[in-house]
């Protein structure tokens, strides 16, 4: 199965944050919440990682939940593909 | 109205998923009212297993995945033998959802419809047949949800057949007219189920906005359970919601 690294995660989630006019930064202790990153946001970047790996990512909420920082985002998608 | 035209209270109750939380209220519930319970689940639980120990002779337990029709139609089976025929069926096993739905797998999304809706389905129609053949009069209770009508996300799947159940309760209910009795009980979420996936903080704020001030309990929802199936009401394809007022 392909799977992304954490660098092309993270592109593809400045692509999501750019088309909402938003940046990401450096800093992956970044809160998502001063980001304006929400859970549909989360999801849009989901999709964009499964469309380039052609394998669906299905998770519960609860993972989700516990996200709270541009790490976390990326943790969770390297975890998720690893599953 | 004489009382030969009513339907009479359910003597022998059949509960789907009574191993624990409301399935195992409803049973304790019915047993200490006297009622002939007969309940199954995935597993049977030592509390379930106690249930029935203390009420020999008026209970009967078994471990049956409510999805397996030979198993339950099996099951039915020997209620009816060793209680008599079923003429009160409370459906209430079901198993719960906690994705949003673009990443619910599809394969999810069909065990939750199977679970929550075609088993129900198909032992209301078993449970229908087995009664009608018998000449008797029954009640039916479907134990639905406050997702039904209200949209929670992360529960797509989930609502839509607690939403299926109580459209079948109406179609049935005109269907069955004056021999069998058809409602839904829509509890609000439990405390338990929300302390599992939501923080202290988002409780709180639930809890605030509930007129009550408390969330549902098991305990508060048998009793209704309990009236459509033993009192005369003359209810009949009503959806009783009980959660402390937070819908209206």
């Amino acid at each position: 199965m392909a799977t992304l690294d954490r660098s092309r995660i993270r592109d593809l989630m400045g692509e999501v944050l750019a088309a909402r006019g938003g940046t990401l930064p450096a800093d992956e202790s970044t809160e998502l919440r001063s980001l304006g990153f929400r859970s549909l946001d989360f999801s849009e970047l989901a999709l964009r990682v499964e469309d380039e790996t052609g394998t669906e990512l299905n998770f519960d909420a609860p993972g989700l939940r516990r996200i709270a920082t541009v790490g976390d985002v990326l943790d969770f998608l390297q975890d998720l593909q690893a599953a | 109205m004489s009382a030969d035209d009513l339907v009479p209270p359910s003597s022998v109750v059949l509960v789907s998923g009574g191993s624990r939380g409301l399935g195992l209220e409803i049973v304790g519930d019915l047993l200490g009212r006297g009622v002939a319970v007969a309940a199954f689940a995935r597993t049977v639980t030592p509390e379930l297993d106690a249930l029935a120990r203390k009420h020999t002779g008026r209970a009967l337990v078994g471990p049956v995945d409510v999805t397996d029709r030979e198993a339950v139609a099996s099951f039915v089976r020997t209620v009816e033998r060793e209680l008599g025929v079923v003429d009160g069926l409370v459906n209430n096993a079901a198993v719960g959802q906690d994705s949003l739905h673009v990443h619910t797998s599809p394969d999810r999304v069909a065990s939750i419809v199977t679970t929550n809706l075609t088993a129900p389905l198909l032992l209301t129609r078993l449970v229908v047949r087995r009664l009608l053949a018998a000449g008797r009069r029954g009640r039916i209770v479907n134990v639905t949800s406050i997702c039904a009508q209200r949209g929670f996300p992360g529960l797509v799947t989930y609502a839509a057949t607690k939403g299926a159940m109580e459209a079948a309760t109406r179609a049935l209910a005109r269907e069955l007219r004056d021999r069998v009795l058809v409602n839904c009980v829509a509890p609000g979420f439990f405390a338990s189920e929300m302390s599992a996936v939501l923080g202290s903080t988002q409780l709180d704020q639930i809890v605030r906005r509930t007129p009550t001030g408390h969330l549902t309990e098991p305990d508060e929802v048998a009793p209704l359970v309990r009236m459509l199936l033993l009192e005369h009401t003359n209810v009949q394809g009503q959806v009783l919601t009980t959660d402390g007022g937070a819908s209206i």
